[in-house]
């Protein structure tokens, strides 16, 4: 999915509202967004009216002078830039609205957290010629990008390119290994894997957020299939039992008790989620606020302040527990581990080299003793969370980057004043919105 | 392999192709028909859909990466054309619980079993059962015996296939992946057993 153009679209469409013929349409646009502000939140009825607003404008986009003599592929963009302004307008009031969706998210986000912990591919039938957790990091950023964008179409892309990174890996790891072409088979277990090992913020809100607001019209074809089977992983993860995962209940009831102490033990905060709705639930977040979010600490200053952390921590022993072979002697491991070893050690090398890419220094050679305490940290974790957190067990590269949206520019995107007055500012956003895009979801294509 | 390919649509960074086809509209004369295909795993579910879709290859067809989800056009004698969207799904039975999301507002199921298989000829009646209770109404219903050019291993004969398709009054084709006997055949029929003019419009949605 290349984003350009969509780009070019909103910032198409910005111009031609700007024009004095399209005065109707700014004043049109204009008390839609306020008419939202009068009501409670009511989902079925938001979605159905803005649904209606968007088809509405289509239709009189076609016939108004401004586009006369314009490409389907124009008014086609014009509809995206639409859709786009709006719903970012409307963002805070619709996402995420109902008291349900955020406690669905947040059971969902706990069961994810638990059952990543212990899932191993074989639990969802992926067969080993498939298998490849390394990679799967890729795809797993991918959908952890999706609270960092507002416009429905812009977090869809972020499902669709992780799809679009999983079918790559399939298709290679088909021919490599001389099996068929791969196909849902193999498909729906690695995205239901790579979405439990991301465990990506507010997964149920995103998904009915999506279903809602994005342009019925263009939600079709490829992108609603692919969208379908992230309703389908949400599904089979909200389901997930010993069966679903060919476990016996003992063994899967351990599994999870052991992930629920390991999580209680490591993270005072457990319970609150990252949550992009703008809401208040970020206040008690962050009570000591260690780090300022604007200076960037480098990569010693935070291993010492970790290593500093740790040393205090009368729970430092179990932050251990997770790395078996941390203590372990070359005498107690046998062949069977090195399959294990070399896995660790590919995902230890793949997030350090990005956690010191992120802080945009050129990676050091691993430190072998420090790495340990390092290798769940993440540049963007690190500036915006408590020390507690950074160390939390697989805790996955941005879990909490949904944060970036609540910064600053929030409150003056969201202001519902005169269009007009505003289009500048956010178009200004919007590029560079678009021009993050580009740069961290072109190395797909 | 050589059957899809790993480049990347680069004609189009939009969600969906162009020329209009964004209302999911579909006329008399150029039908868009969403197909879910439906079998255990391992019956050539996905291999079925690349022969289809390579067999008729077609340069100004987008190129999908994956064999999940494929999409094919053809034209048929009465110069209608049939745009076949091909949803594919996991056909392992801790996935059976999630195929509803998929069969919903689906105008065809293509349902299949290897004839090696009793096991997986088992299974299609079972999916044969549940779209009968939960599918589309009037969705067209086609049964599948795949891997046919692997006679010394046949289980499933040719007509408990053709009975049991009978009986259900679905259409019933053996085929062969592999050598590609009989797939074109297969989305032909379907395709002259569509109901005219258009599926429902809300095959276009998830």
């Amino acid at each position: 999915m290349e984003n350009a153009d969509v780009f070019l679209g909103l910032h198409d469409f910005l111009e031609r509202m700007r024009q004095p013929s399209a005065s109707d349409f700014v004043k049109s646009i204009k008390s839609f967004i306020v008419s939202f502000s009068n009501n409670a939140p009511d989902p079925e009825r938001d979605s159905a009216a803005v649904q209606n607003f968007f088809a509405q404008m289509e239709v009189d986009f076609r016939v108004h002078p401004l586009w006369a003599g314009c490409s389907e592929e124009e008014l086609d963009s014009a509809g995206e830039g639409l859709e786009k302004y709006v719903m970012t307008k409307l963002f805070t009031r619709v996402f995420a609205s109902l008291p349900d969706d955020v406690k669905l998210d947040n059971i969902l986000h706990e069961k994810m957290a638990l059952v990543q912990q212990f899932i191993r591919p074989e639990n969802l039938d992926i067969n080993p010629p498939f298998q490849n957790e390394t990679s799967w990091l890729l795809a797993q950023k991918e959908l952890q990008k999706i609270n960092m964008y507002k416009a429905p179409r812009d977090k869809l892309v972020c499902i669709l390119n992780c799809c679009k990174v999983i079918n790559n890996l399939l298709l290679n790891a088909s021919v490599a290994s001389n099996e068929n072409p791969p196909g849902a088979d193999e498909f729906l277990p690695v995205l239901i894997y790579v979405t439990l090992k991301a465990n990506p913020p507010q997964l149920h809100s995103n998904l009915l957020y999506i279903q809602r607001y994005r342009r019925q019209s263009r939600l079709v074809a490829e992108a609603a299939y692919f969208f379908t089977n992230m309703l389908s992983v949400e599904s089979f993860i909200s389901n997930i039992d010993a069966k679903a995962l060919s476990m016996d209940e003992t063994e899967f009831e351990k599994n999870m008790e052991f992930a629920r102490a390991l999580l209680s033990g490591l993270s005072t905060d457990v319970d609150s989620q990252p949550n992009q709705g703008g809401q208040p639930l970020n206040a008690n977040k962050e009570p000591t606020a260690p780090l300022k979010s604007s200076e960037v600490p480098s990569l010693s200053d935070l291993e010492d302040k970790g290593a500093a952390l740790l040393v205090n921590d009368k729970q430092s022993s179990q932050v251990f527990r997770q790395y078996p072979y941390l203590f372990a002697h070359v005498g107690d491991l046998t062949v069977n581990d090195v399959e294990d070893l070399l896995n660790n050690y590919k995902q230890l090398v793949f997030k350090y080299v990005c956690l010191s890419k992120g802080l945009g220094v050129s990676a050091p050679s691993l430190p072998l003793k420090s790495s340990q305490t390092q290798d769940h940290q993440h540049a963007e974790t690190a500036k915006q969370q408590d020390h507690t957190r950074a160390v939390e067990p697989n805790d996955e590269p941005s879990k909490d980057t949904d944060r970036k949206d609540d910064g600053s520019n929030t409150e003056s995107l969201f202001e519902v004043e005169s269009l007009e007055s505003k289009l500048s500012q956010d178009e200004a956003a919007a590029v560079q919105d678009s021009k993050h895009e580009e740069s961290s979801q072109s190395q797909l294509s | 392999m050589g059957c899809s390919s790993s480049l990347p649509d680069r004609s189009s960074g939009r969600l969906v192709g162009p020329n209009g086809e964004n209302g999911g509209a579909s006329d008399a004369k150029n039908l868009r028909v969403k197909l879910v295909l439906l079998g255990d795993s391992g019956v050539g579910k996905s291999c079925i859909v690349l022969r289809f879709v390579r067999g008729q290859f077609d340069p100004t067809s987008k190129v999908t990466v994956g064999a999940s989800f494929l999409s094919q056009t053809i034209a048929l004698q009465d110069s209608t054309t049939v745009k076949f969207e091909i949803w594919d799904t996991a056909g392992q039975e801790r996935y059976a619980a999630l195929a509803p999301l998929y069969y919903r507002g689906a105008a065809v199921a293509v349902i299949v079993y290897d004839i090696t298989s009793p096991d997986t000829f088992n299974k299609a009646q079972y999916w044969v059962k549940e779209l009968q209770k939960h599918g589309t109404p009037d969705i067209v219903l086609a049964l599948v015996g795949n891997k046919a050019d692997l006679h010394e291993k046949r289980e499933v004969s040719v007509q408990d296939g053709m009975d049991y398709a009978e009986k259900n009054g679905m259409f019933f084709i053996e085929t062969s992946a592999k050598t590609a006997d009989n797939i074109n055949q297969l989305f032909e029929e379907i395709a002259k057993r569509l109901p005219r003019p258009a599926p429902p419009s809300s095959s276009q949605n998830p």
